[in-house]
This record gives C-alpha cells, sequence and structure tokens, in this order.
C-alpha cells in the first residue's frame, strides 16, 4: 500500500456544492419539498387558529406553534417526524448507486478527488439541501408566528427553537446515512430506496407495536413482583429506543415543552414535593435532550462509516 | 255588707254633726292626712274606718324652673262612695295648680268604699320663687264635711349636673398585639339631664374608641338625664410596635360644667416575632441531585421581647436532606438578627426541576417558616458520557480512514 498523496478532502466542497446544486434544481426534491412546505403550513396555521382560540396567557407560545395540533391535522412536529425522513431518503437513496447507473463514477474519480471526498461530499451536499429547507422552514413558521400572533418570540424560545432545528436536523441526517448506506450497498436505485423505505416503515409504523412484543418476550412480568414490571417497562423504552423516531419524540417533546422533567420512567418519590408544571431552564432541558442527541450523532457516524467502509471496497470500474 | 261597718255607720249619722279633724292615730302609718270621720280613737281596735285625703311627704323642697308634682290619695275605709269637691287654698300669687286623676285635671273625685283613688297635684312657681317656702293646703270638701291637707313647699336652686366616671378593671394587661377592653360606668348625680362628650388622652399611636357595652357603633357624645348611668366599653388598640410597658390613657367626660377623668393603664408585654428569610431575601436556589448546597438564611426578630431556645425544622421531600448550623439558637435579642446555614442535599434520583422545601424556625412563643424553592439541576455526567459515545463513533470513523482509505 502506497501513502496516500495530497488531502483526501480535495474536491469536497466542489463535490458537496454540486450535489446540492443538483438537488436543489432536480423535480424529485422539488415535489417532496412542496409536500414538505404544504403539510408544515397547513400544520402552523391550524395550530395559530387553535392558539388563538384556546390560550389566553402562555410564556412558551412560540414554543405551541409547533407542537399544538388540530383536528385533523397533526402538529408540525409530527408532520416533521413523519416527513422528514422522507425527505432525506429522496435525497439519498441514489447517491451512490445513481452515478453507477449513469455510468459517470468512473468519470468522477478519474478527476483528482479521492473516494473519501465523494463520499463525503455526496453526503454533506445532502446535509446541506437539508439545512437550507429546515432553516426556511423553521424562519417561516417563526415568521407566521409573529405575522398572526403579534408577539415576537421570547430569547429562551429563540434557544429552544434553535436547539429543535439542530435536533432536526440531526434526525434528517441519520435517514439520509441510513440512504447513503443503501445506495451504497445496493447497485439498484429501486433495491435501495426500497430497502430504506422498509426501514423507515419499520421503525415508523410498526417499532412501537413490536417494541411491547419484544419487551414482553425478554423481561416477563411476574404479577407477584412489581420488580419484573419496572424492568420490563425499562426494557421496552430501551428498544423503542433503538429508533430514530422514538429519540426525536422524545427530545422534541422536552425541548418544546418546558415542563417536561423527564423522558424516562418517574416514580412517585422523586416528584414528592416537586412543583408540578414549572419550566425547566433551558439549560436542564438540553441536559434532558442531550443522551438523545448524542446518540442520533453517533448513528449518524457510525452509519457513514459503514457507508464508507462499503464504498472503499467497491470494485468501481464498471 | 261587713258587721262593722254597720255599726260603724250608726254613730257617725247620730253623732258628727260636720266637726272637722285633722289628727293623727296612733294605728294610721306616720303619713301627713286629712280625716273625715266619725270615731276617731277608743272605739275599736279593728282598723279606723273614714275618708282620707293623703300625701306621703307634707314638707319637701323641689329644684327651681320646673312643675312641681304632688301624689295625693283619696281613701275611703267603711263609708259609703260619697262625692268629694277638691281644690287648693292659700297659694301665693302667681303660682298656678291644676289636680289630675288618670291624666285628666279633676275638681272633685269619688273614692268607693274600700277604694283608694290616686291623685297628683301639679304646682307651677313662678320663675323669681327661688327659695320661698310655701305653705298651702289641699281641701276636700264632701256633703259631710271638708277636709284639709296643710303642705309646705320649698322652692331651691336647682342642682347643677355632676359627672364621676368609674372604670371597672382600670388596669390591663397584654402584648402589643392584643386590644385593651375597659368597663367604665359614666353617671350624672347632678338633678339636670345633660349630653356627656368622651374624650381621651394616649400615647401616640394609642387607638382609643369608646362604645356601648355590647354595643357596637362608636360614640362621641351620649345624653345622660339625671342620676341616669350608662356603661361605656373604652377600647384601647397599642401599635404593634409598642415597646413593653406600662402606658395611662386618661379618659374624660365633660357634660356642661361638670367633668370628670380617670386613668386607664395599659401593661404592654413584649412578644417577640421571628422572621425567617433565604439568602439575600430570595425564597429560591439552585442544587444538584445528589449534592449538598447550603444556603445562608437569615431570621430576624423583628419582636419587643428576645427570642429564645429558636429550633429548627424542615420538611424536604423524600430523600432529600436538610441540615441546619447551627441547629439550635439560644437568644436573639429584639430588632437583632442570626444567620443560620441550611445544607439542602437533594435526592440523588431526584429529576430535574422545581421543588419547594419548608423550613422552619421555632422559638418560644414566636415561630415562622418559609417554602423555599430548589431547582434541581442534573449531574453533568451523562453530558459527559454521550460525548464519550459521539468520539467512539469518531474513532471508529477514523479507524475506517486509516485503514480503507488509502486507495
Amino acid at each position: 500500500m502506497r501513502q496516500r498523496e495530497g488531502s483526501p478532502f480535495t474536491g469536497l466542497s466542489t463535490v458537496a456544492l454540486k450535489e446540492a446544486a443538483d438537488h436543489m434544481t432536480s423535480a424529485r426534491i422539488h415535489l417532496v419539498m412542496l409536500l414538505v412546505l404544504l403539510t408544515a403550513i397547513g400544520a402552523v396555521y391550524a395550530a395559530i387558529g387553535q392558539i388563538r382560540d384556546t390560550v389566553s396567557e402562555d410564556a412558551f407560545l412560540f414554543l405551541r406553534l409547533f407542537s399544538t395540533a388540530r383536528e385533523p391535522l397533526p402538529s408540525f412536529v409530527a408532520f416533521l417526524g413523519f416527513l422528514l425522513p422522507l425527505v432525506a431518503i429522496a435525497l439519498g437513496f441514489d447517491a451512490i448507486n445513481g452515478e453507477y447507473n449513469r455510468r459517470t463514477m468512473s468519470r468522477i474519480l478519474s478527476q483528482p478527488i479521492y473516494r473519501d471526498g465523494l463520499l463525503t461530499g455526496k453526503f454533506l451536499g445532502g446535509l446541506l439541501v437539508i439545512a437550507i429547507c429546515l432553516l426556511t422552514l423553521w424562519l417561516l413558521v417563526t415568521g407566521l408566528g409573529i405575522l398572526l400572533l403579534g408577539l415576537p418570540p421570547s430569547g429562551e424560545e429563540v434557544v429552544r427553537g434553535l436547539a429543535f432545528l439542530l435536533a432536526s436536523f440531526v434526525y434528517a441526517g441519520v435517514w439520509l446515512a441510513v440512504a447513503l448506506v443503501f445506495s451504497t450497498l445496493f447497485r439498484s436505485p429501486a433495491t435501495s430506496a426500497l430497502a430504506t423505505l422498509t426501514v423507515w416503515l419499520l421503525f415508523t409504523v410498526f417499532w412501537p407495536i413490536l417494541a411491547p412484543l419484544i419487551a414482553g418476550a425478554l423481561a416477563p412480568v411476574d404479577i407477584f413482583d412489581p420488580t419484573t414490571a419496572i424492568a420490563r417497562v425499562e426494557v421496552e423504552q430501551v428498544i423503542s429506543r433503538l429508533s430514530p423516531n422514538t429519540l426525536y419524540g422524545e427530545m422534541t417533546l422536552a425541548l418544546l415543552n418546558p415542563e417536561t422533567r423527564s423522558l424516562g420512567l418517574v416514580f412517585a418519590h422523586q416528584l414528592s414535593q416537586a412543583l408540578i408544571g414549572a419550566p425547566l431552564p433551558v439549560s436542564e432541558s438540553l441536559m434532558l435532550v442531550w443522551p438523545q442527541l448524542a446518540c442520533m450523532i453517533a448513528a449518524l457516524v457510525v452509519l457513514f462509516t459503514i457507508a464508507y467502509v462499503a464504498f472503499q471496497r467497491q470494485e468501481i470500474r464498471a | 255588707m261587713p258587721a262593722h261597718a254597720v255599726f260603724a255607720r250608726t254613730p257617725f249619722k247620730s253623732t258628727l254633726t260636720g266637726t272637722l279633724l285633722a289628727v293623727g292615730l296612733c294605728l294610721a302609718p306616720p303619713a301627713a292626712h286629712a280625716q273625715l270621720a266619725s270615731d276617731a280613737a277608743g272605739t275599736t281596735a279593728q282598723s279606723p274606718s273614714g275618708l282620707w285625703l293623703t300625701t306621703p311627704y307634707p314638707a319637701f323642697s323641689a329644684p327651681i324652673g320646673e312643675d312641681v308634682t304632688i301624689d295625693l290619695s283619696l281613701a275611703n275605709r267603711g263609708l259609703p262612695p260619697q262625692r268629694v269637691a277638691l281644690s287648693v287654698e292659700g297659694l301665693p300669687e302667681g303660682w298656678q295648680w291644676q289636680i289630675k286623676g288618670s291624666g285628666k285635671p279633676v275638681a272633685a273625685a269619688i273614692a268607693a268604699l274600700d277604694e283608694t283613688v290616686d291623685l297628683s297635684l301639679q304646682l307651677t312657681p313662678p320663675e323669681n320663687a327661688v327659695g320661698q317656702t310655701v305653705n298651702f293646703t289641699v281641701a276636700a270638701r264632701s256633703e259631710d264635711g271638708a277636709m284639709e291637707l296643710p303642705l309646705t313647699l320649698t322652692l331651691t336652686e336647682t342642682m347643677p349636673a355632676q359627672l364621676t366616671l368609674e372604670p371597672e378593671l382600670p388596669a390591663l394587661r397584654g402584648t402589643a398585639r392584643s386590644t385593651f377592653d375597659f368597663q367604665v360606668e359614666v353617671a350624672n348625680d347632678g338633678q339636670e339631664d345633660t349630653v356627656v362628650n368622651l374624650l381621651a388622652e394616649a400615647p401616640p399611636g394609642f387607638q382609643v374608641s369608646f362604645k356601648e357595652r355590647y354595643g357596637s357603633q362608636e360614640l362621641t357624645s351620649l345624653p345622660l338625664s339625671a342620676g341616669g348611668t350608662k356603661n361605656l366599653e373604652v377600647s384601647v388598640d397599642p401599635p404593634e410596635n409598642a415597646e413593653a410597658g406600662q402606658y395611662p390613657v386618661m379618659v374624660q367626660a365633660t357634660g356642661g360644667d361638670a367633668s370628670a377623668r380617670t386613668q386607664l393603664v395599659l401593661d404592654i408585654t413584649g412578644r417577640p416575632d421571628l422572621s425567617l428569610s433565604g439568602p439575600g431575601g430570595r425564597l429560591s436556589g439552585e442544587a444538584t441531585a445528589g449534592e449538598a448546597r447550603s444556603f445562608e438564611f437569615t431570621l430576624e426578630n423583628r419582636g419587643t421581647a428576645p427570642a429564645r431556645s429558636i429550633s429548627f425544622s424542615s420538611s424536604p421531600p423524600s430523600g432529600w436532606e436538610v441540615t441546619f448550623s447551627p441547629e439550635r439558637i439560644e437568644e436573639i435579642a429584639s430588632g437583632e438578627s442570626s444567620s443560620v446555614n441550611v445544607s439542602i442535599t437533594p435526592s440523588d434520583q431526584a429529576i430535574a426541576g422545581d421543588y419547594v422545601v419548608s423550613v422552619r424556625a421555632n422559638g418560644d412563643g414566636a415561630s415562622d417558616s418559609e417554602s423555599f424553592r430548589v431547582t434541581v439541576r442534573t449531574s453533568t455526567v451523562w453530558g459527559v458520557v454521550g460525548l464519550g459515545i459521539i468520539a467512539a463513533a469518531v474513532a471508529v470513523l477514523g479507524v475506517a480512514v486509516t485503514r480503507y482509505g488509502r486507495r
């Protein structure tokens, strides 16, 4: 093995910006973003109506904008939890195998660009598009809130909103990494898209059903021993937290509802003389979601590593 | 008809020929009377029979300026009813008189057998009659004869109103927060009605109010008839910061020229008053789960007496630990303050957020408690663990890059 010459990141920014530009002009992304935009605006508009009708005074009015639902529409957060993976999958499912199919891979790599740079650039390009979309959405929602509620957000609300933005970004990044892995593993874009959608369906739809079943099998409850019930709940929580959707849901709950004091099991003695309903300081809410966020960042890095290893080992003369 | 009356009637008709007698009988009560009778004495040991015109006080004095009313009674014992014409004789010039029976002016009366008719004689003296002594007679004429009742009236100067104030319990003891209620009787010993004004002289800050006993309305003055009395309640409300000691309150009643005063004494005993306040006057603080945190509370005695043997207690959430240093303060003088360190250790299982810990100081006769709000922060260990997880993932990536990044 010879030592690599030059920086592995040569051409990284070129690849990333080109990838982002390609995405921005592709009809596929336009359609998905239109879907997200319309549902988001609908949800927020409904939430504002609900807030106007029911809330007289609230210290965290802008956070309610994200989390308030009005029948029949789900809340903005629920929409994001459902649609962000779709956006990420649309961005990433043919990132690598698309190049093979268009027979452009060898042409790109004949340029002075390392494989590292190509893969990282593709990933960063997707992340850039997601970041732009999310920031636009966030600003749109906040602007709608200011316009229709007639109030500016407080500093704490801005901090919590930005933390929520970061959490959404990492969540979408995880799904982008999943899509990237499958696009590296499978040569056919249809297969990789189906595989990614399968994982997405598994975690979005079936995981909440599977988690109690698996937990019941792993930790059976003895009705004469209450500690087994606690163990069962804890095992179930651990299993359900394998899903990025659960982690994202917990993060948005803690960030957008400052009254949330704990995301795990809480015993009555821990709440004795506690002031229920008193909001947590921002720093404490961030401490609360930090494990979830750290796990998602770690998962993102590990998934990217898998894609990286798979891509590096691939035969590309095709 | 009783036998003795018949017996008495015969001698009356046969022997009496209009003789007028005014005698005192040994059997009769010691009262002035005019009797028209037949068997004056001696005839019998039975009760006397006849017709009398009497009054309880035949010689008396009356204050000038008012009508004089004299009670008369016409009594008949054992005689048939007969008409008696009434008149007054011997009054000087300028005097007016009127005899009334049952409220109406009358000129004659009939006393039934063994009955008494009550009459009253009303005299209106002239205005300049001070010091005069008037002798006059009330004359009663019946068909059988006439009776005279001599009376003597001396007109005197009226006695002016004279007031007295009599406290039932002139000295009371209590704390600065209690209300002192004195029962005082005001009496008018004179012969004139008057209106009494009530005044009080109290040390500054003391509120004095007058009330009727069992009444709720405050009074400033009250009418008091001659010889009348009234029970008053004098409420004194001392200021809350009054030092321990004795405070005199002068109560004065004035009506016309008369006045009376009496002294009431309030004996105020001091009491301690504890006030607990958190660090810097705040009642909230932050603590980390499982770690002790010390807060300096200030205990102030705002009362008027020293607070003694003060101990501390708290009601923390379960699993929490609260200790006090010092655990006990022997004495805090009035107006002084002392600090106490409260060490609060939240349970290591406490979840983040706000909790209420109530802290209490108990002294002799005084106590105070405060609800202290503790914001629990969770330990940052898990933050470091999260960073460690990310670092591990990045390390894996690094290994992958060094292993496969050479193509």
